[in-house]
């Protein structure tokens, strides 16, 4: 079954595995196929019909996503005959569909949209007043929203919540025209992954409650980073737009598809976390609580190391770039320090679960392992300079680069988050993984990096 | 008009649905005879009588029974289908009420062929009164220890006509929503929790002690040569004795009307058929005077014969309104699985209001067919296409009707 054979589609021929779905080669070479319900992830369902193809020696249009490949198979993509049965299959998709492209949260990335300007175009022919109305403001829990006329039955929802996380809180109620999704009465969509049916959905009707209204979708800029909620390093788009006179912020997280790391999903706190990232932010150099100047914090450094000179310990963040741990090791190997990173408070053992969570929460943990840091706590030393590790420790003094605020007497330098910055990160199964720099702030939080190097020893 | 009984031999009898009159009037006799086969060959004599399948598509019943694994690891069940919800069909309910311990022999046989060793018998919610008699029945084959090595569960259905449907019956049966399932490529049994499972209507297997008693030589001796055999045809509607009457295949359409149902209602004039149940094209009265009942010359005339139960209409009939009631039933009725017949059933549904209440143009006309055809020929199941049909046959036959009340 697994012979790669050819296979012609608009008469071009094409590799494929024999017996593999014609659907994924499509996708695959980039081949445009309208679909709703078929997703690579749960597999084909074959109810939104959209997705069909011409076959020679078959009489009858076929759907792609239940066509397996056979040897000598002439597809076709193209052509009136097929754009035809496409378009008349999306105007039935359409006459109930409330067609709110203006307030709806998804336009913009919106399938149907997407497929009404490729092959639809018609005009509107089922008046307003005979349309099936449905509700169009259900909470079903899990930060999910709900809008019953705008959904087309894909079922993606439903069987993510039947064949991922195996939780079925979501099904489909009524039949024919009336159907529509929900869940069980008095029932909530309650699961750790319940956010990833926003983006399975192709239409508007589930949106996040976190992110609706707050940006239309082609305001933003995507670019791909990681996610540093565990050790997981699940791949991840952050969405992030500069509206005019305002700072660059993170509208959203969505997962980004990597087999080998998180598949198509993320969970919903990872999916989250942007928030805690711009939030509470240190902005200022700070000593004993008071704002002095970047310069005079210099001094301030540079005095009290050349102070406590061999009597200093540097502790490592789990969740700082690699690049940011080579740099604060070779710092503290000038200074003649000796660097912990101690891993414990990372542990979460609630967190974990067999899907995408792990109970390892220092994202980068696994090159402070690789980098064999002395894991254990710090030994009493006179100074202390803390490269953002949440745990506090005692010393004499203290020498704190914070990325958010804390109550801490001691002299304080603010540092760039992960998204300020770029970098890899080694996850838990050993895959190093790079992340691109998503915000540009006005004014800029300096990096550790470049806040080490302006210490003149 | 040849007199054939082969399935409605005991309705007449009184009492005929307990084990005691069905006994003494030659019920599970059968059972001995097929002891001196073995499986396969009654499968054989399955395929040789021509048997084919009842409840509407008349697939041929052997080759559905071969291809239920002989030696397989997982058990196999048969599952009978009793969830009979066509409009104009009402032939498996006398069955169970009249006689239900029919239906048991042939259960038992069917099971022995196929080596399973449950059945279900998936039967129409709103059947509740007759389910009774089956359940009483069932119970007396439990008594008469003839169940010993084959146990038979009655499962209600929950009122959708779809779950007629093999595949969404089964979804229904592993408790599911009934959603009919993408069909396989190659010829297989049906899937029940994953194991091997042969689906046959109420009639198709009631149909089988006949057979094995008498051989399949005198099963054929009925019928045409394709359609071998006889039906429980039924009839209602404008007609004098509506009911339920078995006659051979092939029987002329007019004849049948004439001899079993006494004629059209008050002397009128007969208008149109809808030969098989609600879902096959309509005829016109002229097309009757052509047809028999048989598979081969009902497709030859662009319809069906389906379940055999025709609907008569009189030269009164309004054939907007007939469109318009069945339609409202497939806008009921569709699951809601597959985007053609989803909104095609409700928009042709509110085509059809549009133009019976003289609100129509002659753009809805050209769009119901267009519709018609976008539902045809695009989903999973065939409730789609058989809309498609009805409609494309209405229009076609009937369109002068439709466009005098634009």
């Amino acid at each position: 079954m697994s012979e790669m054979i050819d296979i012609v589609v608009d008469n071009k021929t094409y590799k494929a595995k024999e017996g593999s779905l014609l659907i994924d080669l499509l996708i695959k070479e980039k081949i445009k196929v309208p679909y709703f319900c078929y997703h690579e992830a749960l597999g084909a369902d074959g109810n939104c019909r959209m997705c069909m193809v011409e076959i020679e020696g078959q009489k009858r249009p076929q759907i792609s996503c239940d066509t397996f490949i056979k040897a000598n198979m002439k597809v076709h993509s193209t052509g009136n005959n097929i754009e035809k049965v496409r378009r008349d299959i999306l105007e039935l998709e359409l006459i109930n569909h409330p067609v709110d492209c203006p307030v709806c949260d998804q336009a913009g990335e919106c399938s149907l949209q997407d497929f009404y300007m490729d092959y639809g175009l018609h005009n509107s022919e089922v008046l307003i007043q005979e349309k099936i109305k449905h509700t169009k403001h259900i909470d079903l829990g899990a930060n999910v929203i709900l809008d019953q006329e705008r959904c087309v039955l894909c079922a993606r929802c439903t069987r993510f919540t039947e064949k991922i996380t195996k939780t079925h809180e979501l099904g489909i109620i009524g039949r024919g025209d009336e159907a529509r999704v929900s869940t069980m009465p008095h029932r909530k969509l309650h699961n750790p992954y319940a956010m990833n049916v926003v983006d399975l959905c192709p239409v508007g009707a589930l949106t996040s409650k976190d992110f609706r209204f707050s940006q239309r979708v082609w305001f933003l800029q995507t670019v791909n980073s990681i996610c540093h909620g565990c050790a997981k390093g699940c791949n991840i788009f952050i969405d992030h737009n500069k509206i005019k006179y305002k700072d660059d912020l993170i509208y959203r997280f969505r997962p980004r598809r990597n087999d080998e790391v998180n598949g198509f999903f993320m969970c919903d706190e990872g999916r989250l976390s942007y928030k805690a990232l711009q939030d509470n932010r240190q902005e200022v150099t700070l000593l004993n609580a008071k704002a002095i100047t970047e310069e005079e914090a210099l001094l301030e450094a540079k005095r009290l190391i050349e102070e406590y000179e061999n009597n200093i310990s540097v502790v490592i963040d789990a969740n700082l770039y690699t690049q940011e741990i080579e740099a604060i090791l070779e710092f503290s190997k000038k200074i003649g320090a000796s660097a912990y990173a101690p891993l414990e408070v990372y542990y979460d053992e609630n967190f974990k679960d067999d899907m995408l969570k792990s109970a390892n929460r220092g994202a980068n943990s696994q090159t402070i392992e690789l980098l064999t840091i002395d894991t254990s706590t710090p030994k009493e030393s006179g100074l202390v300079i803390n490269f953002n590790h949440p745990d506090t420790f005692n010393s004499e003094t203290v020498i704190n680069f914070l990325t958010h605020k804390k109550a801490l007497n001691s002299l304080i330098f603010p540092m760039a988050v992960f998204t300020e910055n770029t970098g890899t990160l080694r996850n838990e199964e050993g895959i190093v993984q790079h992340c691109e720099q998503a915000i540009f702030k006005n004014t800029p939080i300096p990096t550790l990096i470049e806040t080490v190097k302006k210490i003149q020893l | 008009m040849r007199e054939c009984k082969i399935v409605s031999s005991r309705f007449h009898l009184k009492g005929s649905h307990t084990f005691r009159v069905a006994k003494e009037n030659g019920v599970y006799k059968s059972l001995e005879k097929v002891k001196g086969y073995i499986p396969l060959e009654i499968i054989e004599i399955i395929k040789e009588s021509g048997l084919r399948g009842k409840g509407g598509g008349g697939a041929f019943a052997g080759e559905k029974w071969a291809l239920m694994p002989q030696n397989s690891t997982k058990p196999s069940f048969l599952v009978v289908n009793c969830d009979e919800s066509e409009p104009g069909t009402f032939k498996d309910r006398q069955i169970i009420s009249q006689d239900p311990h029919l239906l048991i022999e042939g259960i038992l046989i069917t099971c022995y062929a196929i080596k399973a060793r449950h059945a279900y018998i998936y039967i129409r919610g709103e059947y509740k009164p007759f389910q009774d008699i089956l359940q009483g029945a069932i119970d007396e084959a439990y008594q008469e220890g003839l169940l010993d090595t084959c146990d038979i569960t009655i499962h209600r259905g929950a009122g959708a006509y779809i779950c007629g449907e093999k595949s969404a019956l089964l979804e229904s049966l592993e408790g599911k929503r009934g959603h009919p399932r993408l069909k396989p490529k190659q010829k297989e049994p049906e899937w029940f929790f994953g194991n091997p499972t042969l689906v046959n209507n109420v009639e198709t297997i009631a149909t089988v002690p006949f057979i094995l008693e008498n051989g399949a030589d005198a099963y054929k001796a009925f019928g045409t040569q394709k359609s071998a055999g006889t039906l429980l045809f039924a009839m209602s509607g404008h007609i004098n004795r509506a009911g339920v009457y078995e006659a051979e295949f092939g029987t002329p359409m007019m004849e049948y009307i004439n001899y079993f149902g006494g004629g059209i209602k008050n002397g009128k004039k007969l208008k149109a058929i809808i030969p098989g149940g609600a879902s096959t094209p309509i005829l016109t009265a002229e097309e009757v005077s052509k047809a028999t009942l048989d598979y081969e010359t009902m497709r030859s005339l662009g319809s069906a014969l389906g379940t055999g139960g025709m609907i008569v209409m009189d030269e009164d009939t309004c054939m907007v309104e007939v469109l318009k009631n069945l339609l409202e039933f497939y806008h009921e009725e569709s699951c809601g699985q597959c985007t053609p017949c989803r909104e095609g059933t409700g928009w042709t549904d509110k085509l059809v209001g549009k133009i019976l209440n003289k609100e129509g143009t002659k753009k809805d006309i050209d769009k119901l067919l267009e519709v018609a055809t976008t539902m045809n020929g695009k989903t999973i199941c065939v409730f789609a296409p058989a809309v498609s049909g009805v409609i494309t046959a209405f229009l076609t036959k009937f369109r002068d009707e439709f466009e005098v009340k634009l």
